[in-house]
Formats: structure tokens, sequence, C-alpha cells
């Protein structure tokens, strides 16, 4: 939280994070109450987001508590790095949700996904944290920033699991198109983020486009 | 789309960030940018950058509460998991086998429908401390906790019961409680400071409404483990049950702080 002009709510998070990471520690030692603990400060944010891509309450929770005991046997792992646990927690739900999706889909098929970070999402943690005091508005002028095609994209990937060949076979767009939306959908949502993070601590103004 | 893909360059894995990070590669394309971020001296900050974004995303799925039952299936799920540890043989366990509590609930219910008792037995050997207990020889005090673990199982496997794990506010005073549909409540735990003179234990049940009611009051010896049985709780879906320390028996209103406490629900 150093070097770089960290946004002033990211250097805020890390409050969130340091607890986050002593109830990982104690989860790491096996305490189920911590396991308790986490489960109950991320749930919400765990289902939500398993429920929208798989659509299916029954799947849903098979992948929350999936991914809570990923958790819980990796946690040892997980502490030598360093990345916020709640967008590691997000990513092991995100990742078994799409497998669940695309398990349900007979064409493909795909290996075990790991359950511990890539090493470059875990070095820096300038981005930990960020939706913490997320409230609707930001979410909707991020959102906002996005161009329908570019939504599209995205929301094609995260949400439906499609893979970007397949969002492109489907939309009838080039690959090199798909690729090019993802990018610029994702710079633009991080640029309103960034944008709201310095300069509006009560109302953001940003006007989504 | 190869399931082959030859290593990549870093400028390969900048044009695949956005992909990669919205998981919308393939299965060989994602491994082979992980391989090479995990061999690759260089940040990779894109990647970082990107991902940054993914809470916001995953922010604008509409919030849904999950069901109260998908917590006890996890942690049944993590304490089956220490229960296979190899640390401890399973001979250690001086807890009954599943079987033999699977015989006693079978002989109490004819309904296969309630998972409760099962789970809340491996969740009772989780809450034992990670087997620290066991594993300093104490066996006297685990003996005597998991009796009444074993006591509160019977109250919680009751058609309509809830179920709780109550947790300390500072450090000291776990357990389990269990809130039978007919009002009667069974608790136990382990790690309390011992009583002494007229200084007691006290339960509280706090409903719907927000008062807290007293259950009734217990002492601890030096084990540091209670089991206390009242009668007389609000049956609601979801119920406070707390534990405070008080002066003397016979309180009305909790004395704080708060010892240890816990939410029961039903099994969903």
């Amino acid at each position: 939280m150093s070097e770089t002009p960290t946004p002033l709510r990211l250097r805020v998070a890390t409050v969130t994070d340091d607890a986050d990471r002593s109830v990982l520690i104690r989860v790491s030692n096996g305490e189920l109450i911590a396991l308790d603990e986490l489960y109950e400060r991320y749930k919400t944010m765990a289902y939500s987001i398993a429920y929208r891509i798989t659509n299916d309450a029954t799947l849903a929770e098979d992948v929350v508590q999936d991914a809570f005991l990923g958790a819980w046997r990796n946690a040892e792992r997980y502490i030598e790095g360093r990345g916020s646990v709640k967008t590691w927690l997000l990513s092991i739900v995100h990742h078994r949700a799409i497998d669940a999706v695309r398990r349900r889909r007979p064409t493909i098929e795909l290996p075990e996904f790991e359950a511990v970070p890539p090493p470059a999402l875990r070095a820096p943690d300038v981005w930990s944290e960020v939706a913490a005091s997320l409230d609707a508005v930001e979410v909707r002028a991020a959102l906002g920033a996005l161009s329908d095609v570019q939504r599209e994209a995205i929301e094609l990937a995260y949400f439906s699991g499609l893979t970007q060949q397949e969002i492109a076979d489907r939309t009838g767009t080039p690959l090199g198109t798909v690729k090019s939306r993802m990018r610029l959908g994702l710079l633009a949502m991080r640029n309103v983020m960034t944008m709201n993070d310095g300069t509006s601590m009560s109302g953001p103004e940003a006007e989504p486009r | 789309m190869t399931d082959q893909t030859p290593p990549l360059t870093c400028d390969e894995i900048r044009d695949l960030a956005a992909p990669f990070v919205l998981g919308a590669l393939a299965d060989g394309e994602a491994e082979a940018v992980r391989a090479h971020i995990a061999s690759c001296p260089e940040l990779h900050a894109e990647l970082v950058d990107f991902a940054s974004v993914l809470p916001i995303l995953a922010a604008s799925a509409p919030v849904l509460e999950p069901p109260a039952g998908l917590k006890v299936r996890l942690l049944a799920a993590a304490a089956a998991d220490l229960a296979q540890a190899p640390i401890v043989p399973a001979a250690q366990i001086a807890f009954p086998s599943a079987s033999e509590r699977e015989e006693r609930r079978a002989r109490r219910f004819s309904s296969p429908g309630t998972w409760l008792l099962r789970i809340a037995a491996v969740l009772a050997i989780g809450l034992l401390g990670g087997w620290n207990v066991l594993l300093q020889g104490q066996l006297g005090e685990a003996r005597t906790y998991e009796q009444s673990v074993a006591s509160v199982l019977d109250t919680a496997s009751q058609r309509g019961a809830l179920a709780a794990i109550l947790r300390p506010a500072e450090g000291h005073g776990a357990g389990l409680a269990a809130v039978a549909a007919d009002g009667s409540v069974a608790l136990a735990m382990r790690d309390l400071a011992p009583t002494a003179g007229s200084t007691v234990y006290e339960a509280w049940v706090i409903a719907g409404d927000g008062v807290p009611r007293p259950l009734g009051s217990f002492t601890v010896g030096t084990n540091g483990t209670a089991y206390f049985e009242a009668k007389g709780s609000p049956v609601e879906a979801s119920l406070i049950l707390v534990v405070t320390r008080e002066p003397r028996a016979g309180a009305q209103t909790p004395s704080l702080p708060i010892v240890s406490s816990g939410t029961a629900t039903t099994e969903g």
C-alpha cells in the first residue's frame, strides 16, 4: 500500500484484509469456528455470484460449499500469498461455477480447476477489497462505462462461462474483436473505479455514459 | 484450440490478459497463461489491473442469501476432513462412532429425513478444538464435553429443532446448543472459566422481539465444561442464544460482556 499512488479506498480496505487474513490463518490451523466466520463474511457474495452463473439453486449451493471447502483445504498455501482473501474467494467461486456450468454442457470437458490463484494475481495487493464498500451507484457507474458490445462480451464470459472463441461464434464477431471488447471494457470499468476512488468520497458524480 | 499450446511470450500474455481474467480461455490456453506467470519474472500488472474490476462485476449479480442448511453442510464436510486427519488415529477418538450415533438415531426416529445428527456429530468433534484437547491428554475434559455434546445432539436431532454453534466473544467458551420444537434447550460448553461463590453462568434466548429471556443458570468446575438444560424457550425460525456471567442466579437482564453466543436456525 505504499509506493504507487494508491487510491484512498484501496488503502482503507486493508483493515478488512488484515482481519480476513487472521481468520484465514485460523482456518489453516483447522479451526472450524474460523471457517464459520469466513463463511459468514462472504456467503452472500459467494452464493449470489454462484447463482448468477449457474442459475440453479442446487448447483449454486454445491459450488459455494465446494469453494469454501477448497479454501479450508488450501488456506495454508494461500497465506503465503498477499492478495486479498475476498478476491481469492471470489475467484474460486467463479472458477467453480463456470466449471459447473461448462460440465452441464455436454460438449465441453474441463479438468479440475486450481483452487489457488495464479502467482501474478497474488502478488501486489493494489486491488484488494474494491467491492468492500461498493454501493449500487458505483456498480452502475462502472457498468455504465461499457458499450453494449463490450458488456455483452464481458457478461458472456464472466457470467455465462463462454470461451472467447464461443463468444465469437455466437455473436458472429471475429475473435480479435471479442478480445479487444473485453480488454477495452475492463479498462473502461477500471477507469471509472479509479476516478471514483480518487475524487469523490461522498457521492460519485461520475456520469455513466 | 489445441491442448498443447506452445509456451507464451509476455506479449501474448498481455493479449490474453482480459479473457484470462474473465475465465474466457479454453483450458489449454488458460494453462499456458498460468504456466507463464508462474515462471515469468515480469509482474504482468495488466492481469492485476483487469482482475481489480472483477469484484464490481460480481457485485452486479443480484444479491441472494444462501439457505441456512448450506453452512451446516459445509462445516460438516470440513469437520469430516479433520476427522480424517492422520494425526490422530480414529481409535483414539472417544466420541461415539458414526454408526453408533446412526443406530441411536434410527431407534428414535423412523424418518431418515434429518441428517443434522450426523453432521452435528462431526461438528462436535471439530469443536473439541482441532484435537488439541485429546493431544494434550485432557481426556477427562474431552469425555465430559463429548457426553454433553451427545445430549445436545439428541435434542438437535428432533424434528423441528434448531441448532447453534456458540462462539466465545473473547476467546473462551465455545459450545453447541439446541432448541427443540417444544421449547426445551440443551447446551454444551467447554473452555469456560470456573465459577466460584455465588457467580453463575446464565443462558439467555433472544427471539424476534429482541428481548433477552433468562433460561436459567449453571456453574462450571475446574474442567471448564458445562452441560445445561432448560425449558420454556420461545420457538421461532431463528433464535439467538447467549451466555453471560452473572454475580448471582436469577438475573433478569444480562450483564455484559457476553461470554458466548450463537444463532440457532433450522436446517433448510
